[in-house]
């Protein structure tokens, strides 16, 4: 196992680590904080973080799981100082058009769907990128973000239903 | 909500927006060399001050309550504030529920000697003393609950304890203050 490599002093096991988990990581992060540059920069401490706790991952949770945990509290730190700072959305206009091409109509959903998503409160935002954009499920919901599940369900709902106006507002029926 | 609307695949515009948020990005080789770096890099602490706001709240309340304590101590003892339940009778009558018991100082040539203690909350002009006929000694009777009671003489507005009883020790900033046990019955 990769961590056990690690533990044992192989550097090479921790660049698998980050290749494999760092894209979903990446879009977590980008997708909460709003841009891929702050994301990046969660996304360094977290990894930083979780190589300096390894030896206390239980192997009981998968990897993912775990790092995750580590990314969305970095993620709620950082959104804190923004907020104390100014509230901003920041849309990342290169990497926009790199990921859905030529078709003006995705690429104006998506800028659509990102304002929409920078007007949710930070833990329904959590809560819907880790439903519906990382596909976890609600126990490794609950695991990372340390809510209940109950609560989890209720975030996702309202998350949806929010988005669901804001997108109609921008004139997505 | 049901189970199958939680975990329905989401539709419509939502759902075709959610699933271009489903794009992962690729990192760039740069990050990806400093995040190895980074992690290969032994901690090591700040040299400046980092305090998360929960702990700088946190401190701040801690030094206003102990900064308050000091004040209310000093006053206290100082001056008397009148903060504390006072529980002996005023000028020295014994109630119900109280014995008699009566204080002594020695102060040649004082112009105005009192006591203070717990029990009238270390006000300075509750209970003063009175000089007896030998022009030396002064005393009062005050009707104390039983307990333990921390007290001093203010003579001439000078605190001084009673070097005829135990002193007390604690909760003196610095002041020398006697104790006194008074029994139940």
């Amino acid at each position: 196992m990769l961590v056990r490599a690690v533990l044992a002093g192989d550097p090479a096991a921790f660049a698998l680590l980050v290749d494999r988990h760092a894209p979903a990581c990446l879009r977590f992060a980008s997708r909460m904080l709003g841009n891929l540059e702050d994301a990046e920069d969660v996304t360094q401490e977290a990894f930083v973080r979780a190589h300096r706790a390894l030896a206390r991952y239980d192997e009981q949770m998968r990897f993912r799981t775990w790092v995750m945990s580590i990314l969305a509290n970095r993620c709620r730190t950082a959104l804190l100082h923004r907020h104390r700072r100014t509230s901003r959305v920041v849309i990342d206009g290169a990497a926009v058009d790199e990921a859905v091409g030529p078709e003006t109509g995705d690429a104006e959903l998506r800028d659509a769907i990102e304002r929409a998503l920078a007007r949710l409160e930070p833990p329904q935002r959590e809560a819907f990128v880790l439903k519906h954009v990382e596909m976890l499920n609600y126990d490794e919901m609950s695991a990372i973000t340390g809510a209940g599940v109950s609560a989890l369900k209720m975030r996702v709902r309202r998350a949806c239903d929010r988005l669901q106006v804001l997108l109609r507002e921008d004139g997505y029926e | 909500m049901s189970e199958q609307r939680e975990d329905e695949e989401l539709t419509g515009p939502l759902g075709r927006a959610t699933r271009l948020l489903q794009d992962e990005p690729s990192p760039r080789a740069e990050w990806r060399e400093a995040v190895l770096q980074a992690a290969e890099r032994p901690a090591v602490r700040p040299l400046g001050w980092r305090v998360r706001p929960a702990v700088a709240i946190a401190a701040c309340a801690a030094c206003l309550i102990t900064g308050a304590a000091i004040t209310y101590g000093v006053l206290r003892d100082r001056m008397g504030s009148g903060a504390r339940d006072v529980v002996a009778s005023e000028n020295g009558s014994v109630r119900q529920g109280q014995l008699p018991v009566r204080f002594a100082v020695e102060a040649p040539g004082a112009v105005h000697v009192s006591i203070v203690g717990d029990f009238n909350g270390w006000n300075p002009v509750g209970l003063p003393m009175h000089r007896l006929s030998d022009g030396r000694t002064w005393e009062v009777e005050v009707g104390l609950a039983p307990g333990r009671y921390a007290y001093a003489f203010v003579v001439d507005g000078r605190l001084s304890r009673d070097s005829s009883a135990p002193e007390s020790g604690t909760d003196d900033f610095g002041v020398p203050n006697s104790v006194v046990l008074v029994g139940g019955s």
